[in-house]
């Protein structure tokens, strides 16, 4: 049934065990949600691609803003290269018309025209010529020099004319178109009309050579910086600063010329300072930086999934385990703990944290622990077992392995319940030392024979009953080692019948040898041994040692013997009856002696009626009580037999007699002896009581004659001193009074004295009443009983009750004739036995009084004695005082009688005294 | 009652009577005085004790029994105080064999009572003769001794030898000094202790029990 109960728990709880491991994977799964995490890993990459985007917005900026001062600055410079320009070509034009006028007015000649001209182009280089046409279109002049277009004396061509006309139709300075001549240089001119008047007089044309334009009316810096090109049109290059071509890309800036006019602009491109690979570099960095963070985030990402996995797996490998795995700090508390920690001990896991190990531990096991935590504090690894109590109380045994890890301070251990496997441990350690006790508590001896005979086993007490050892007896084969020789045959058809299963049910008898030879009957019963599949292997037998029994009975028929003889030796009465039938189930032989020895089987209460109490005087009624109020106090007192007289101590106990029924167990002391004496012994001591009047008397006697000495030894005295002086005759007359008054003094002094002993005695004289002799006597010898029994003294007494009553002091007769007998019984110690006799005696003497006598067979009275006997303080007893017959006489005499000795024919003294008779008037 | 002056009169013969009962006392006082004796009264053993000194002369007559310190105590009490005064003691009826102890302790008799006034002074005298004689032999030792006592320690020395009985040259090989010396010592030996012969001084030195 229990062990039936355990599997269900047991199944329950790992019921229990599983839920709670999916309930923790849950826990977990929630703990670790995904979606969080992943957006989390997003986060890093969009940050580091806004970063990326921040930046080239950045530098896109920058170098916006950069090519915007650029080209700022080439506005403004090439602003600055026209307006050079314009004033330049403003300058010249006004050379030209101040030349003009002065040619004008006539005060020109060749000569002057062709010096001034030659210092003006001198001046300025980008004019290369001047000449002066006419009205009809004929150069006239040319200076510095004739050149192929602009040879004096040689008509305008119709390009020339057609800028020549121009002029004249505008009447104002004007430019002719660009052209390239015939030596490819590229020329400009200018034309400024000369009129007299309204007469058209002719034109002065200022040539320009656009190269020359270009290269010297701007500065070298300029053109060192930018590309400086007269453009006519959308992009007809009609000159260029430098050969170098500029970047496609460049910043360029056209600007119309204005006083030229003809759509001639002046293009300027800046040369490029930084490169446009330079310009690329930072963003191209940013880019790949950008990338290298995404790649190692990537990287990143991968190694921590490669973690989480890990841990993941340790995690579910915590909590999984069914041993106890904890982390517990250098001080012994809980730093965490699996959820095998709930399962075994039902703590939940949040509940320990914080908790030191030691709460936990079992008292006994407190120590041990400390000393293990200490060892493992000093960063020794170790193993031990302890008990631990779980959540409800109880205590659970937990097999540890911890390995301590100093440089982070705290424990690993796993601790494996090994409460069961200590449990097994226990039962089968009980199991096996019960079955070792059973083994060797065993009486009977088992042996065990395999199918051929071989001894497969025999038991302890199989081996102390033959004195062979396991060893010796098992794996021998017959014939066995306790086969006593001479019956080798016997045992061998015993073997072969046991082997046949032949062997009667009751067993069979034989002898056994011991290995010291000793041989004793033993009785073997043998029954099939059957192995766990239902095969026999062999027979057992189970061997009795029959001597013992043997001599246990012959022991309790001793021990029978003994307690017979020692009951039926007590001279008390015992006896043993049934509380409820009051039948009589045992009875000593001093009971049997007083009531017959037929008296087992009959009724207590028929047998000795006299000997139980009545049902009401018991402690509690016999027929009443159990077996388990037993044994039991009934009665305990002192009962009277009617029958006999004689007194018995009886004290009953109710108790359980052999065969389990309730009986009533008497012990009757007789204690009528005892109870005599005390009687005696109670009487006495009031006698005494009473007779201490008189003992006061004998007192008094002694100290009056100390008293009296005193006044007597001083009248002695003073009368010798008178007596000495009046000899001498040396006194003074009024000293012998002095002292004769003294003496007289003492005298009177002794008078008082005898006269407060008189007052004393009348105080106590006899009380006379009527009373018998008979029983005064009676009283007296019952009180000297004892004295006489002790004495060996045996009195007779022959005082007939129908003497007349006496008229006396019935106490102090009492003490006279007890005296009397006293004195007797003393004076015949050393005597024989035989003579031993002391006889009171009474009988009339006259009319008014009584004689009474008390002789002894003693020494006899003293030849002296005579008058002395009665003298106080004489005596002829060692102890005696010498007081007892002298009072004796006064009390007689006071009762008007007298007292006297003589000595008795035979032998021994009689005191006799007279007391008188009750007269009744 | 206690005439303590009487008492106190050293070396003159006194019969000291302690008895509690006065008329007893009183009369005994008579009675000893009518024959001449000087008498000291004490009502108690108590009294007589203060009253005692260890050279008080003459006898002790003394009740038995007396309430408080009984008659047998003060006598023990003397002897442990060296008394050599001689006791008689008064017994009453049934105080023999008290007296009889006493006697064998010491006391020179017992009388009781009531006695016989011839016995009892018959008694007393015989006490101060014996107290007298005591007496006379106790202060002739003391004599002696104080005589010893004035030698110096080479005389003492001188002395011992004489009474070994070695002569003069003998004594001064034994202590190592001269004849002369010898015989000068011994002569102030002689003066010292009022001897006039040799077997003088030797009588005188063994009868004081020195040696």
């Amino acid at each position: 049934m229990a062990r039936h109960g355990r599997t269900d728990d047991k199944r329950d709880s790992g019921h229990e065990g599983f839920f709670d491991m999916d309930r923790s994977t849950l826990l977990l799964v929630t703990r670790r949600a995904p979606s969080s995490r992943e957006w989390l890993w997003y986060l890093p990459y969009m940050a580091v691609g806004l970063f990326a985007l921040a930046m080239l917005a950045l530098v896109w900026g920058l170098q916006k803003r950069e090519i915007d001062l650029e080209r700022n600055a080439l506005a403004r410079d090439v602003q600055w290269a026209e307006q050079t320009m314009r004033l330049h070509l403003q300058a010249n034009q006004e050379f030209l018309v101040q030349l003009a006028r002065d040619f004008a007015q006539g005060a020109l000649t060749a000569t002057q025209f062709q010096a001034r001209i030659r210092q003006h182009v001198a001046g300025n280089p980008e004019l290369s010529s001047v000449a002066w046409v006419d009205y009809d279109e004929k150069i006239l002049w040319a200076a510095p020099f004739d050149t192929a277009d602009w040879m004096s004396g040689e008509r305008l061509n119709a390009n020339q004319a057609l800028g020549f006309i121009n002029a004249r139709e505008a009447a104002r300075p004007t430019y002719g178109e660009p052209y390239v001549d015939d030596r490819g240089k590229k020329l400009l001119e200018i034309y400024v009309p000369l009129f007299d008047g309204r007469q058209h007089v002719g034109a002065m044309v200022g040539v320009y050579s656009i190269e020359g334009m270009l290269r010297h009316l701007v500065p070298t810096w300029f053109t060192e910086k930018y590309q400086l090109s007269m453009v006519i049109g959308e992009d007809k290059v009609l000159a260029s600063s430098s050969a170098m071509r500029p970047m496609a890309d460049a910043i360029a800036y056209v600007i119309p010329i204005e006083p030229i006019g003809h759509d001639l602009k002046l293009r300027t491109v800046g040369y490029r300072t930084t490169s446009q690979l330079s310009r690329l570099v930072p963003a191209v960095l940013i880019v790949g930086l950008s990338l290298v963070i995404v790649g190692s985030l990537w990287a990143l990402r991968m190694h921590l999934r490669r973690r989480v996995q890990v841990e993941k797996e340790r995690d579910r490998l915590f909590n999984l385990s069914l041993d106890i795995l904890c982390i517990v700090g250098l001080d012994g508390t809980f730093r965490r703990i699996n959820p095998a920690f709930e399962r075994i001990l039902g703590y939940p896991p949040d509940d320990l944290a914080g908790t030191p190990l030691l709460e936990l531990v079992h008292p006994e096991d407190v120590t041990a622990t400390v000393g293990h935590l200490r060892a493992l504090s000093a960063g020794v690894p170790g193993t031990f077992e302890n008990r631990v109590r779980a959540a409800d109380g109880r205590y659970r045994w937990l097999a540890w392995s911890a390995n301590p890890v100093p440089e982070e301070r705290l424990i690993y251990a796993v601790a494996h319940d090994v409460t069961q496997r200590r449990a097994n441990e226990e039962a089968l350690r009980a199991e096996t030392s019960f079955r070792k006790a059973m083994d060797e508590s065993l009486v009977s001896g088992l042996r065990a024979i395999d199918m051929d005979g071989r001894i497969i086993y025999a038991n302890a007490a199989f081996c102390r009953m033959t004195g062979f050892s396991q060893a010796e007896l098992v794996g021998t084969a017959p014939p066995f080692p306790y086969w006593p020789p001479e019956d080798l045959d016997v045992c061998e058809r015993n073997l072969a019948l046991t082997l046949s299963g032949h062997i009667p049910s009751g067993g069979f008898e034989t002898r056994v040898m011991r290995k010291d030879g000793e041989r004793f009957h033993a009785r073997f019963y043998v029954s099939p041994l059957i192995d766990s599949e239902g095969r026999q292997t062999g027979w057992m037998a189970s061997v009795n040692d029959i001597t013992e029994p043997r001599r246990a009975r012959a022991a309790l028929e001793a021990s029978q013997e003994r307690f017979i003889a020692v009951l039926d030796g007590l001279d008390a009465a015992v006896f043993v009856a049934d509380a409820n039938t009051d039948e009589v189930l045992f009875a000593n032989r001093t009971f049997k002696a007083i009531y017959g020895f037929d008296v087992v089987r009959r009724s207590a209460e028929e047998v000795a009626p006299g000997l139980s109490p009545q049902r009401t005087q018991y402690a509690v009624d016999p027929r009443v009580l159990t077996a388990d109020d037993l044994p039991r106090e009934l009665f305990d007192g002192e009962v009277q037999n009617p029958l006999s007289g004689r007194w018995y101590h009886l004290r009953e106990r109710a108790t359980r007699w052999v065969d389990g029924r309730v009986v009533r167990m008497a012990i009757a002391t007789d204690i009528t002896d005892r109870k005599l004496i005390e009687e005696v012994n109670l009487q006495q001591q009031q006698r005494l009581q009473q007779t201490s009047r008189l003992i006061t008397m004998g007192e008094m006697a002694s100290s009056l004659a100390h008293e009296l000495n005193q006044p007597l030894s001083a009248i002695a005295n003073y009368n010798m001193g008178c007596v000495n002086r009046l000899q001498s005759g040396e006194y003074r007359v009024e000293d012998i009074l002095a002292a004769m008054q003294k003496s007289s003094h003492q005298a009177e002094r002794a008078g008082k004295i005898i006269r407060r002993v008189r007052e004393f005695v009348r105080k106590s004289e006899p009380q006379r009443a009527p009373c018998r002799l008979a029983e005064i006597v009676e009283d007296a010898v019952g009180f000297a009983e004892i004295d006489a029994r002790k004495a060996g003294v045996s009195i007779t007494i022959d005082v007939p009750r129908e003497l007349p009553p006496l008229f006396v002091d019935r106490i102090m007769v009492e003490q006279v004739v007890l005296n009397l007998v006293k004195n007797g019984i003393e004076a015949m110690q050393g005597f024989a036995a035989d003579r031993r006799e002391l006889d009171v005696e009474a009988h009339v003497a006259d009319d008014r009084h009584v004689e009474l006598s008390v002789s002894d067979r003693g020494h006899g009275l003293p030849a002296d004695a005579g008058n002395k006997l009665f003298v106080p303080f004489y005596t002829t007893k060692t102890q005696g005082m010498g007081m007892g017959l002298n009072i004796c006489r006064s009390i007689v005499e006071y009762h008007d009688g007298r007292l006297w000795a003589e000595d008795r024919p035979g032998g021994g003294s009689t005191f006799r005294l007279t007391l008188p008779i009750h007269l009744e008037e | 009652m206690v005439d303590l002056q009487s008492g106190h009169a050293s070396n003159v013969q006194c019969v000291h009577l302690v008895d509690d009962d006065e008329a007893l006392r009183d009369s005994l006082v008579w009675l000893t005085e009518s024959q001449g004796f000087k008498v000291a009264a004490y009502d108690s053993a108590e009294a007589f004790l203060g009253a005692w000194s260890p050279d008080m002369a003459g006898c002790l007559v003394l009740d038995v029994r007396m309430p408080g310190m009984s008659g047998l105590e003060l006598y023990e009490r003397l002897t442990q105080l060296h008394s050599a005064l001689p006791v008689i003691f008064i017994t009453g009826h049934g105080d023999v064999p008290m007296a009889v102890s006493a006697l064998k302790k010491g006391a020179v008799d017992f009388i009781e009572k009531p006695f016989n006034d011839k016995d009892m002074l018959r008694l007393i005298e015989t006490c101060l003769s014996l107290d007298h004689e005591q007496r006379e032999k106790r202060s002739h030792t003391a004599e002696i001794r104080r005589q010893l006592g004035q030698l110096t320690q080479r005389e003492r020395e001188v002395l011992d030898l004489i009474i070994a009985g070695k002569l003069n040259k003998q004594i001064a090989d034994v202590l190592s000094i001269s004849i002369k010396t010898v015989e000068v010592h011994r002569a102030r030996v002689m003066e010292k202790m009022g001897a006039r012969t040799l077997a003088d001084l030797v009588q005188r030195v063994l009868s004081a029990g020195a040696g």
